[in-house]
């Protein structure tokens, strides 16, 4: 091959190389990028009087008297909208029946969006669900609902052969000439009076139990849930899968039953995690009932068993990594075969043992579906060290699924499940990160 | 090191010390994703009133029929009534399942909000999900293929849905698309102009339209007093009748909070 013709190959493999690391690169930023600037809106956002309002009540935080001046100086505001409502309410009745029917069923939709943004009207007894105790609390939404409340969302059925177009009209027109035309545009104009916006940063967000399955609220106990699994999966997986390594590496003579089982370790790693979830269930709820429903300790189990593999072989190729040379020494000096490896190939080879463990305890924490029949539950108080054998939990991931379909409110409340989101993306990534950090540390220990 | 490890040991014993809590007999609700919202807010009431841990999970009423009878949850929620089988395979078991009826439900046709169509019969409905009309044409709708959603096999809201609108035996089009909650379908609904699909009445929002079955609208009205034509129980099951603690969980829908919060929910009380 001519010089020519290699250079030109060598400088497009280089080209296919950074070409590939960018798509990557740009890969990540699009699932990051929304990851993190959606997740930080949970606890960094524009709150209204009406968050204030909700952690005062329900959390017992804030001023008491900054909060009371505030909702008075609203309150003079929404007075004036209430007093409207009185006004067209009387005279509703003084109209003519068929007009009255008319606008009687309009009149309930204005005063339904007017509810959604302000929270229930004086006077009206106190709903039992948190979620319309209190108006919209964040300001984003509330611009959403002030929208609602001015235009009414109609579609266009003009074409029978297409499906129709959403347009919108506004809801002042069709109040026109009544006293409630007045109401629309007093709303508008006086949105930041009624709900007074504010920078708010909610760190309750990590540390409060959710209020009404996650309407208002934090994520603790699904991060402490989370915690717990992986910590549990990781007590049961570390100290086995180092013993088994030492095994494989040490003592078991090559032949049929080793690699048997080497075989099947390496089979395990790809079985897919919804068959440890089944085996779980089968195998440490329904046979070895280890506990009597799903549980903390039950989860932790079948995450273990799910990560025992990647230990195994992260621990065995960190101790085959150790060099022949520490081995013969230590050997020489007359040492015993335990003794060598306990005090001079396990701790050369803990760098890459912690490694493989650490990486393993990041896949525990993000893992579904071994803990969908196991531990996980959609809602659920957060339970004590003392409580791990009996209760489930909830847990991130699950949780995460669980508000992307099954909750009933799931549009009204993204920004929490983009929380958690980036709650357990951190989580993972701290987790990454101190195994960087300590394997360093080991390893610049031992080169002493 | 041992300094480390002992340092540890004490830690441990600090935070344990610390979350070890009296242990309280705790509820374990699993089952219906369509109960789910009722139990859920029972859940956080009941725990809020009577410092009793209740723990909810929506996997289907199949499932939840399964943790009873496996003995893995205290109440088994479900959108329809347990089969002769899941009966006799409890009884089996020694488990006596014994249903109270939480909140009726009508079981609402959902289509998205831009589509014309207002009204279908039942015949209708029947024959869009055996695949004999596949456009909205032959409805009265515009020229669009029909999406037919329908949920999973565990879901308690299809059973309901087989037997009283398209009949037991009929075998529904294999192009159906199934959804494993209400949730997911809600939103596959409301992203799709061309597609139908069928939801609990406490699901249905401002995203998807709800149409007439035979002419009748699912309203609160009309479920209560039977003339809509698809409305259910809702069931809580328990492992014999409920006693102590289960019971007063399982007799909260005739409380007069309970009744608010089915109300508010969007569910209907008995």
């Amino acid at each position: 091959m001519n010089i020519g013709t290699r250079k030109i190959l060598d400088r497009s493999f280089t080209a296919v190389g950074i070409g590939s690391i960018v798509v990557m690169a740009v890969a990540l930023m699009i699932v990051v990028v929304p990851i993190i600037t959606n997740g930080i809106g949970a606890v960094f956002f524009t709150g209204t009087v009406e968050h204030r309002k909700m952690l005062f009540s329900e959390f017992k935080r804030g001023d008491s008297e900054n909060l009371s001046s505030e909702v008075a100086s609203s309150d003079r505001y929404r007075a004036k909208v209430y007093g409207m409502l009185t006004g067209f309410e009387a005279e509703l009745e003084t109209m003519a029946p068929e007009k009255k029917a008319e606008y009687k069923a309009k009149y309930s939709e204005v005063k339904a969006a007017l509810q959604a943004l302000l929270g229930p009207f004086p006077g009206d007894p106190a709903p039992m669900l948190t979620r319309f105790k209190y108006g919209q609390t964040r300001w984003e939404k509330a611009e959403e609902k002030l929208h609602d409340l001015l235009y009414e969302s109609k579609w266009d059925n003009s074409n029978p052969d297409v499906m129709a177009k959403e347009y919108f009209v506004s809801r002042a027109i069709g109040f026109q000439g009544t006293s409630l035309v007045k109401l629309f545009p007093y709303v508008k104009d006086n949105m930041e009076k009624l709900l007074l916006p504010e920078f708010t940063f909610y760190w309750g967000f990590i540390t409060d139990s959710s209020v009404d399955s996650h309407f208002f609220g934090g994520i603790w106990p699904e991060i402490q849930g989370t915690f717990f699994l992986a910590v549990g999966a990781m007590l049961f997986a570390f100290p086995l899968g180092v013993v088994a390594a030492v095994y494989f590496t040490e003592y078991a003579r090559p032949g049929f039953l080793n690699s048997m089982l080497r075989s099947a370790n390496s089979t395990l790693a790809g079985v897919p995690s919804i068959v440890f979830g089944m085996f779980g269930l089968a195998f440490f709820i329904n046979t070895l009932k280890v506990s009597e429903s799903k549980s903390v300790i039950a989860g932790a189990l079948t995450l273990a068993i799910m990560i025992l593999p990647t230990i195994i072989r992260a621990a065995e190729e960190a101790i085959l990594a150790v060099p022949k040379t520490y081995r013969e020494a230590s050997l020489s000096l007359g040492s015993t075969k335990w003794n060598t490896i306990a005090t001079v190939i396990l701790p050369a080879a803990l760098p890459g043992i912690i490694t493989g463990g650490i990486i393993s305890l990041g896949r525990a924490a993000g893992e579904t579906a071994p803990i969908i029949f196991t531990a996980a539950v959609s809602v659920g108080s957060a339970i004590g060290l003392a409580d791990v054998f009996s209760s489930p939990t909830p847990a991130l991931s699950w949780n995460i699924y669980n508000l992307a379909s099954e909750h009933e409110a799931a549009a009204q409340i993204r920004h929490v499940q983009y929380g958690m989101v980036l709650a357990l993306v951190s989580i993972v990534l701290m987790l990454n990160l101190s195994a960087i950090v300590l394997r360093a540390r080991i390893s610049k220990k031992l080169k002493g | 090191m041992i300094k480390k490890i002992s340092l540890f040991v004490v830690l441990l014993a600090v935070i344990l010390s610390m979350t070890a809590s009296a242990a309280v007999t705790s509820l374990v609700l699993d089952g219906s994703t369509t109960v789910g919202p009722i139990a859920k807010t029972f859940a956080a009431y009941f725990t809020k009133k009577y410092r009793v841990p209740v723990n909810v999970s929506e996997s289907g009423s199949g499932n939840g029929a399964k943790s009873l009878i496996n003995g893995s949850c205290t109440i088994a929620t479900m959108s329809r009534a347990m089969k002769a089988a899941e009966i006799a395979a409890a009884r089996q078991k020694g488990v006596n399942p014994v249903a109270s009826i939480v909140a009726l439900d009508g079981l609402a046709m959902v289509v998205h909000p831009a589509n014309p169509v207002r009204s279908l019969t039942k015949a209708q409905i029947t024959s869009i999900y055996r695949g004999t009309i596949t456009n909205w044409r032959e409805v009265g709708g515009p020229n669009a293929r029909i999406v037919v959603l329908q949920r999973e096999s565990n879901s308690g809201t299809e059973e309901s849905f087989k037997e009283l609108v398209i009949g037991k035996g009929v075998q529904i089009t294999g192009s159906a698309e199934t959804q494993s909650s209400n949730g997911s379908l809600k939103s596959r609904v409301s992203t799709t102009l061309s597609a139908i699909g069928f939801l609990g009445h406490g699901f249905v929002d401002g995203s998807v339209k709800a149409i007439a079955v035979n002419g009748v609208f699912p309203t609160v009205a009309a479920v209560k007093n039977g003339s809509y034509p698809v409305s259910r129980p809702l069931y809580f099951y328990t492992n014999g009748q409920p006693v102590g603690v289960v019971k007063q969980f399982v007799d909260l829908p005739n409380s007069a909070d309970g009744k608010r919060m089915i109300t508010e929910l969007g569910f209907i009380n008995r």
